[in-house]
C-alpha cells in the first residue's frame, strides 16, 4: 500500500500524530507543570505557606489524630452497594493507618482505612483522608483544591476523566503514540546528527516551523522517549492487568509463598494489644539506613492491622538522594516494636524497574534537575504545536483553494491546545484568588472554571481563525497571546492583593515557592507579549505581499 | 472498488491490527513471560516487571510492523494467532502449578 | 568547590562543548567563520575538545550527585546545551568566534 517503508512511516507518524498529539500536548504541558505541584499547591492555599516539614512524632501528633478519624461520606456511599445489610454509623475497626510526605511538603497528607462490616468482600474497605499541620497536628480544610498535586498532576496521566478509567487509556494509547512517533519520526528525518544544531529563522515560514520541530524532537529525544515509556510502565499493571484476570490464581498462590517468606501477618489475630512507641521504631529504622550509608528520613509511615496483636508498623525511606523510587522498607512488630523484616536487597528487575519509576516520578531534591525536566517537557510541547502548525502550513494554501475546512479546523482546535490550554490554567490560578473563601465546594467551582475557560477560548478560536482559508496566521493566536498576558499579570496581582505575599516579599525572605510561580506567570506573560508582537508583524508582512501580488496580477491582466 | 476505498479499507485493518492485535500480541507475551519465567523459579513481582516492560517495547515495535508490512494477512495472523497461542500457552502452565 | 558552583560549571562545560562539535560541522563553521577554509586536523581537533568538555562535564555531574542522578542531569544538560547552541548559531553565530579563540565579528546579517 505504501511505496516504501520511509512513506509508511510519514503516514504514522502524519497522521497519529495529529489525532493524539491534543493529548500528548495536554500530558507533556500539565507534566511539566506537575515538576512543580507542590508549589503550585502552596500559591493556591495561602494557609499552608510555611517551610517543608518532617514526619512529624507518631506517638505525640499522628496517632491522636488517626484515632479522631472516619471514613469520608463519600467512600462510604460508594461502598454502600457491596455490602449485605445497612452500613455503621461509626467504623470500629481501622485496618490501615498511614502518612505521607515529602521534602517539599509543609503540610501532611494521612490516610486510613476501615474495615466494613458484612462486605461482600471482606478485605475491600473504607478510607477516610485528612491534611494536618504537621507542627501542630491540627486539620486544615481539605475541601481546599490543591490545584498542583490534585488538579494539575492527575490531569497530567487521566485527563480527570474518571469514567471507566477512560481517562487514563486515552493518556496510555497517546504514549504509546508518542513512542510511535518518535521511531517514525527520526526513520523520517535521518539526518538526526548532521542537522542537530539546525535551525534556520530566516527561512521560509514552512522551513522554519519544521527545524523546530525537528529540533525540539530530537535534542529532547532520550527525555521524550523515556518520559512516554516509564508513563507506560508506571499503569503497565493497568493497561495489562494479566496478573490480575488470567493469572489470578497464580497471583493468588505466589501471594500465600510470600507472606510465608516475609513474616507479615497477612490476617488479624483478633487478639486487641496496644501499640508499641512507634518514634522509637522510626528511630531504629534511621538508625539502620545510617548504618548502610544511606542517613535519611521516614517518607511513609503505615500501620496495618491497627490494634490487633498481629499489627505491624512498616517505614519506608524518604527517597531524596537518589532517582530510583527504592523505599528501603523495615517492618516491626506493633505491640513489641520488634524488627520483623528488612526488605531484602532489590533484585536487578527491581533496580531497573524503581530507577524508570523513579526516574518519571521525581521525589529526589534537585532542583536543576526538577528544571530541567520542565526544559524537556516544554521542548516537547513547542514539538507537538510545530507538528500541527506544519501540518497546517503545508495543507493551508490547497485547502483554501478547494474550499475544504480541514487545515483551518486542524489551526482552530492548534490554538485551542495551545494558547488555549495556558488561558484555562491562568483561569483556575485567578478563580482560586477570586472565588468567596466559604463557598461550598469551592475546589469544584475552581475546576468548573478551568473547563469553562478552556470551553470559550475553544470557541474563540473556532471564531477567529477565519482567514486561514486565505492563507494567513489565524487572528486568534494574536488574541489569545495577549489574554494570556493579561491573565498572567492579573493572577500574579490578585495573588498580591488577596494575600498580602507580593514578590518583594516572596523574594526577600527567599520563600521560593510562591515567588518562583509568580515569576513564571510575569516570564509567560513577558514571552506571550513577544509572541503576539512577532505574529502581528508577520501578519502585516504577508498582508502586504499578498496585497502586492494582488496588484501585480491586475497590472498583467 | 476506486483506489480511494481500498486505501481506507487498509487504513482500517492496519489500524486495527497494530492497535488491538498489537494488545492481544503484547497480553499474550505478558501472560506467557509471566506463567513460564515464573514455572523456572524466577520471583513472580520480577517476572511481572520485566515482561510488561519488554511487552512495551514490543508493542511499538508490531505496531511499526503493521504499518511497514506488505501482506496484512501475515499481520493478522502473527498478531492475533500469537497472541492467542501464548496466552493458551500461559493458561496451561498456570494450570499445572495452582 | 561547592556543588552549586560545580553544576553550573557542569551545564557551561556542556555547552562549550556542544559548541566546539557544532563547529566541527562545515554549515556551523562557515556561519562563523566564513570562507576561512579549515583543515582536517582542526576538523578533529574541534571534536576532540568538544568530546572532552561534554565528558568533564559528566565527571563534575558524578561528583556532585548519586550517579542514577547524575546521569540524569548529564543527559538533559546535554538536551539544554544543544538548544542554547542551536539558537546561537540562529540569532548570533558570530558569538560562537569565541570559542575558536577570536573575537566575534560584526555580525553580517
Amino acid at each position: 500500500m505504501f511505496q516504501n517503508f520511509r512513506l509508511a512511516m510519514a503516514w504514522v507518524h502524519t497522521w497519529f500524530g495529529l489525532v493524539l498529539g491534543f493529548v500528548l500536548m495536554v500530558v507533556f504541558f500539565f507534566g511539566s507543570l506537575s515538576v512543580f505541584d507542590r508549589e503550585i499547591d502552596r500559591w493556591a492555599i495561602p494557609e499552608s505557606r510555611f517551610e517543608p516539614q518532617p514526619m512529624p512524632s507518631f506517638d505525640r501528633i499522628l496517632k491522636p489524630v488517626f484515632e479522631s478519624m472516619q471514613p469520608s461520606p463519600e467512600s462510604v456511599a460508594a461502598m454502600r452497594p457491596r455490602v449485605d445489610g445497612p452500613m455503621p454509623e461509626h467504623f470500629d475497626t481501622p485496618v490501615r493507618w498511614g502518612a505521607y510526605t515529602t521534602h517539599r511538603d509543609p503540610v501532611l497528607g494521612v490516610f486510613a482505612g476501615y474495615q466494613v462490616p458484612n462486605a461482600k468482600d471482606p478485605e475491600e474497605l473504607v478510607w477516610g483522608n485528612r491534611t494536618i499541620d504537621p507542627r501542630t497536628g491540627e486539620s486544615l480544610p481539605d475541601d481546599h483544591l490543591k490545584i498542583g498535586s490534585q488538579f494539575f498532576y492527575p490531569l497530567h496521566y487521566s485527563l480527570n476523566f474518571h469514567w471507566k478509567d477512560l481517562g487514563y487509556w486515552i493518556v496510555g494509547l497517546a504514549a504509546l503514540i508518542m513512542l510511535v512517533a518518535l521511531v517514525s519520526g527520526v526513520v523520517m528525518h535521518r539526518k538526526l546528527f548532521r542537522e542537530l544544531f539546525t535551525f534556520r529563522p530566516g527561512k521560509s515560514s514552512q522551513r522554519r516551523i519544521l527545524d523546530l520541530h525537528n529540533l525540539t524532537g530530537v535534542v529532547a529525544l532520550p527525555f521524550h522517549f523515556m518520559f512516554a515509556f516509564t508513563g507506560l510502565v508506571i499503569f503497565a499493571g493497568m493497561y495489562f492487568p494479566v496478573t490480575h484476570t488470567q493469572l489470578e490464581p497464580l497471583h493468588d498462590l505466589h501471594e500465600i509463598i510470600e507472606a510465608e517468606e516475609t513474616g507479615l501477618p497477612h490476617e488479624r489475630a483478633g487478639v486487641a494489644a496496644p501499640i508499641a512507641s512507634v518514634d522509637a521504631m522510626v528511630a531504629e529504622a534511621q538508625r539502620r539506613w545510617a548504618s548502610k550509608d544511606m542517613a535519611g528520613d521516614v517518607g511513609f509511615l503505615a500501620v496495618q492491622h491497627v490494634g490487633d496483636a498481629n499489627s505491624y508498623v512498616s517505614g519506608y525511606r524518604a527517597g531524596t538522594d537518589r532517582i530510583a523510587l527504592t523505599g528501603e522498607g523495615i517492618h516491626f512488630n506493633g505491640s513489641t516494636g520488634e524488627v520483623i523484616r528488612e526488605d531484602p536487597v532489590p533484585s536487578a528487575v527491581e533496580n531497573i524497574g524503581e530507577f524508570l519509576t523513579g526516574l518519571h516520578l521525581q521525589h529526589f531534591r534537585h532542583w536543576l534537575l526538577r528544571w530541567l525536566y520542565v526544559l524537556g517537557g516544554l521542548a516537547g510541547c513547542v514539538c507537538i504545536a510545530t507538528g500541527f502548525l506544519f501540518f497546517v502550513k503545508k495543507r493551508k494554501r490547497q485547502h483554501a483553494q478547494k474550499g475544504v475546512s480541514g487545515a483551518r479546523t486542524v489551526e482552530a482546535l492548534a490554538v485551542t491546545t495551545v494558547t488555549g490550554m495556558l488561558i484555562a490554567t491562568l483561569g483556575i490560578l485567578i478563580a482560586n484568588r477570586l472565588l468567596p473563601a466559604n463557598l461550598p465546594a469551592r475546589g469544584d467551582w475552581e475546576q468548573y472554571c478551568f473547563w469553562a475557560v478552556w470551553a470559550l477560548a475553544m470557541a474563540h478560536a473556532f471564531w477567529r481563525s477565519g482567514p486561514v482559508s486565505a492563507v494567513r496566521t489565524a487572528p486568534a493566536w494574536i488574541e489569545q497571546c495577549r489574554a494570556v498576558a493579561v491573565l498572567a499579570v492579573s493572577a500574579v496581582a490578585l495573588n498580591w492583593i488577596t494575600t498580602g505575599d507580593h514578590l518583594w516579599r516572596t523574594l526577600s525572605a527567599g520563600y521560593w515557592p510562591v515567588a518562583g510561580v509568580d515569576l513564571a506567570l510575569l516570564g509567560s506573560a513577558v514571552l506571550a507579549l513577544w509572541a503576539a508582537r512577532q505574529l502581528k508583524r508577520r501578519d502585516r508582512r504577508a498582508a502586504r505581499a499578498a496585497d502586492e501580488s494582488a496588484a501585480g496580477e491586475v497590472v498583467h491582466a | 472498488m476506486t483506489s480511494a476505498t481500498v486505501f481506507r479499507r487498509q487504513i482500517v485493518s492496519r489500524t486495527a491490527a497494530a492497535l488491538l492485535g498489537g494488545y492481544v500480541f503484547a497480553w499474550g507475551f505478558i501472560a506467557l513471560g509471566v506463567a513460564g519465567m515464573f514455572a523456572v523459579g524466577m520471583s513472580f513481582h520480577d517476572a511481572e516487571h520485566l515482561f510488561s516492560m519488554l511487552a512495551l517495547l514490543l508493542y511499538l515495535g508490531v505496531f511499526l510492523w503493521s504499518f511497514a508490512a506488505r501482506e496484512m494477512r501475515q499481520v493478522w495472523l502473527v498478531l492475533v494467532g500469537g497472541g492467542a497461542l501464548m496466552t493458551a500457552l500461559a493458561s496451561l502452565i498456570q494450570h499445572a502449578l495452582v | 568547590m561547592p556543588d552549586n558552583l560545580m553544576l553550573l560549571m557542569a551545564l557551561l562545560s556542556n555547552v562549550v562543548g556542544m559548541g566546539w562539535l557544532a563547529l566541527a560541522m562545515e554549515v556551523h563553521w562557515k556561519q562563523v567563520r566564513g570562507r576561512t577554509p579549515r583543515g582536517n586536523s582542526t576538523v578533529l581537533g574541534l571534536r576532540a575538545l568538544g568530546a572532552l568538555a561534554l565528558t568533564v562535564s559528566l565527571v563534575l555531574c558524578l561528583k556532585v550527585d548519586h550517579p542514577s542522578m547524575a546521569a540524569l542531569v548529564w543527559v538533559m544538560a546535554l538536551a539544554g546545551a544543544a538548544l542554547v547552541i542551536a539558537f546561537t548559531l540562529a540569532w548570533r553565530a558570530q558569538w560562537l568566534a569565541i570559542l575558536l579563540a577570536r573575537r566575534p565579528a560584526r555580525a553580517r546579517v
